[in-house]
């Protein structure tokens, strides 16, 4: 590549140069930060929740009396297991992608000294585990004596299983099982440990915190009613909601069916993440603008010089420049303003991103968009490039010998 | 070195064909210094624009350094005019955004030159051509006459076998004008092959041979008495 002479050249059409460099370092700023986003965004919507979703649906009532929650339950549970195609009907607090129902900061001691973590407690009855389709890795599943009453929220003190995360994080290096932790005067012991269970919601707290959740078994009550969760066949799982739904109607005429929360959780993940789908469209939307406009520039400028210097053009055939040295010099002059525009997007990046780490808790940029987002201006550099050089390649050498 | 036969440059266009060059024969030998007269648009800057492999021609044949040149693709056109050929323009041509130096280099840097022998070839041309102190300046810091002996620098400097002038000194004064010329002769002396269009006289009469175009054609000088007479004497006067 001639870089001496083309940045020579360049020297002589600074104000263009400089504008167009800054055009791609905004460009890059932009790109990298909007990439890494939209990367975020979309391995947000690829957690891994633990249970069977496709299997899985959840059914929540309301407006019943909650004296009479122990037989709403019973009702309930037994209605719903005639459907046809029901695997299994078991009560629970909550499910993952639904909301909230019990979340706690939990401590290592009796005394409230030692934070441990702030966790979503999954409370569920007898049959849940299964129906969850949890994956044990230690320990052992709940027993019939692990569920325990729920005089409030959670048990008084129960046997529960944690998530190999929040394992790692409450006790690194060590076996969990066996260890306890309290919330308040609520005591816990981990008599077993399960791979993967997101906390409802999805993923709130950041991405390494999303399985910080405990599974804890229960007796349904009063405490512990009006959500259920449902198991069927994936294929015959929609048809079980609706039945299920209907027959509430029945078998429970004073409860109202929430619409909202009653969904297959392949649903619920569906709509939950809906906004960050939105967002990543929107962003990917954003980049292919910027890039267009960038691109544009480049086309623009590169036409104008082509345009301006077409004589100059001829005097370097006449000299013997070949076509594809005419055209290797406008790639290499767009090469070298990309480049300059790079750099200097490079420590813009870097400045964008600890500004939305401020004030938008972003993550810190992980290094290597900047050569990502550097490659695809190279390559959008030199496809915008590409027309007006070529173009600049067709003048032939007599232009050299006419005046202008 | 340069021998064209029944050469024929046609302009198409939809409705009229132009001949610029017709039945058109010249034979210049190595070593020469040729001089091409003619009035305005008799072809004589066409003639040079095919000579120097500038533009196709439509008929005939065209053997350069005895090379028959009309089949060649445009890359070996390039590297012959790159290699051979040697350009002096009436506008001189220089690249205004680079510095003379740069300038000198463009046809060197074209030819894959090494840089040590390409920094030598240029500091020797621009010394010929007294310019050394001037390597730094772009061509619009420089006078006319300053800017087509940049041009000679950078014919001079790739060593051509053939050099083409195009109205050389058209558009300097004469005492500029005669210092261009002089630097011409002076690589003819070096053994270059030179081709000179102009609308001259007494230019013309400098050169070891006068071909005269007249409507694409060349003509026999003999029957043109009064323009022979003429350069005669304007040749005296420029000495």
């Amino acid at each position: 590549m001639q870089i001496q002479p083309v940045l020579a050249a360049l020297g002589r059409h600074r104000l263009a140069t400089v504008l167009i460099a800054l055009e791609i370092a905004l460009a890059c700023a932009v790109l990298c930060n909007a990439c890494f986003l939209i990367a975020s965004r979309w391995q947000l919507t690829r957690i891994n929740s633990g249970v069977d979703e496709s299997s899985l649906a959840a059914l929540k009532l309301t407006g019943y009396d909650d004296a009479k929650a122990d037989d709403l339950n019973a009702r309930v549970l037994s209605g719903l297991r005639m459907i046809p195609g029901m695997q299994s009907v078991s009560v629970i607090n909550a499910v993952p992608f639904g909301e909230h129902a019990a979340t706690a900061g939990i401590t290592l001691d009796a005394a409230g000294q030692h934070f441990g973590a702030v966790v979503d407690f999954y409370v569920a009855g007898p049959g849940s585990f299964q129906a969850l389709g949890l994956r044990l890795v230690a320990g052992r599943a709940p027993q019939a004596d692990d569920y325990q009453p729920v005089h409030s929220f959670v048990p008084d003190d129960a046997s529960v299983l944690v998530t190999r995360a929040l394992a790692e994080h409450l006790w690194p290096g060590s076996d969990p099982l066996g260890k306890e932790f309290w919330v308040d005067k609520f005591h816990f012991r981990v008599a077993g440990v399960v791979a993967h269970l997101a906390r409802p919601g999805g993923g709130e707290g950041g991405p390494g915190k999303i399985e910080w959740s405990v599974f804890v078994p229960g007796q349904p009550g009063q405490q512990l009613a009006g959500v259920y969760l449902l198991r069927a066949k994936p294929a015959q799982l929609p048809r079980v909601l609706r039945d299920a739904r209907a027959a509430i109607a029945r078998i429970a005429p004073d409860a109202v069916v929430d619409s909202q929360a009653s969904r297959t959780l392949g649903d619920l993940r569906q709509r939950y993440f809906q906004q960050d789908r939105a967002m990543a469209g929107m962003l990917l939307g954003v980049i292919a603008a910027l890039l267009l406009v960038t691109a544009l520039g480049i086309v623009g400028l590169a036409s104008f010089w082509v345009q301006q210097r077409r004589r100059q053009i001829g005097i370097r055939r006449a000299l013997g420049a070949t076509r594809r040295d005419i055209l290797h010099y406008f790639q290499t002059e767009n090469f070298l303003i990309v480049t300059g525009g790079i750099a200097l997007g490079m420590l813009l990046a870097f400045g964008l991103n600890l500004f939305l780490m401020k004030h938008y808790e972003l993550l810190r940029l992980p290094l290597y968009y900047l050569p990502i987002g550097a490659i695809a201006l190279w390559l959008l550099g030199q496809l915008a490039v590409l027309g007006p050089a070529l173009r600049a390649a067709a003048v032939p050498p007599v232009v050299a010998t006419r005046s202008v | 070195m340069l021998k064209m036969n029944h050469l024929s440059k046609v302009y198409r266009t939809e409705v009229v064909e132009t001949y610029a060059l017709r039945d058109f024969n010249i034979d210049v030998k190595e070593g020469e210094f040729v001089a091409v007269t003619g009035p305005s648009g008799s072809g004589k800057t066409t003639f040079l624009t095919i000579a120097g492999l500038l533009e196709t021609f439509s008929g005939g044949e065209y053997y350069l350094d005895g090379i028959e040149v009309s089949n060649l693709n445009d890359n070996a056109r390039s590297k012959i005019r790159n290699e051979k050929i040697g350009f002096i323009f009436q506008a001189f041509n220089l690249i205004p955004d680079l510095n003379v130096y740069d300038n000198i280099e463009v046809p060197l840097r074209y030819r894959g030159m090494k840089t040590a022998e390409r920094k030598q070839r240029i500091m020797d041309a621009l010394e010929r051509v007294g310019l050394s102190s001037r390597a730094r300046h772009y061509p619009a810091e420089l006078s006319g006459g300053q800017q087509q002996r940049v041009a000679i620098a950078r014919a001079l400097a790739g060593s051509p076998r053939l050099l083409l002038a195009d109205e050389p000194t058209g558009n300097l004064d004469t005492q500029m004008a005669r210092g261009v010329l002089e630097l011409i002769e002076d690589i003819h002396r070096g053994g270059a092959t030179i081709v000179m269009v102009t609308h001259d006289p007494e230019l013309a009469a400098r050169a070891q041979r006068n071909v005269h175009i007249i409507d694409g054609q060349v003509v026999d000088l003999a029957e043109e008495p009064r323009f022979h007479a003429h350069a005669a004497e304007a040749a005296h006067e420029y000495r």
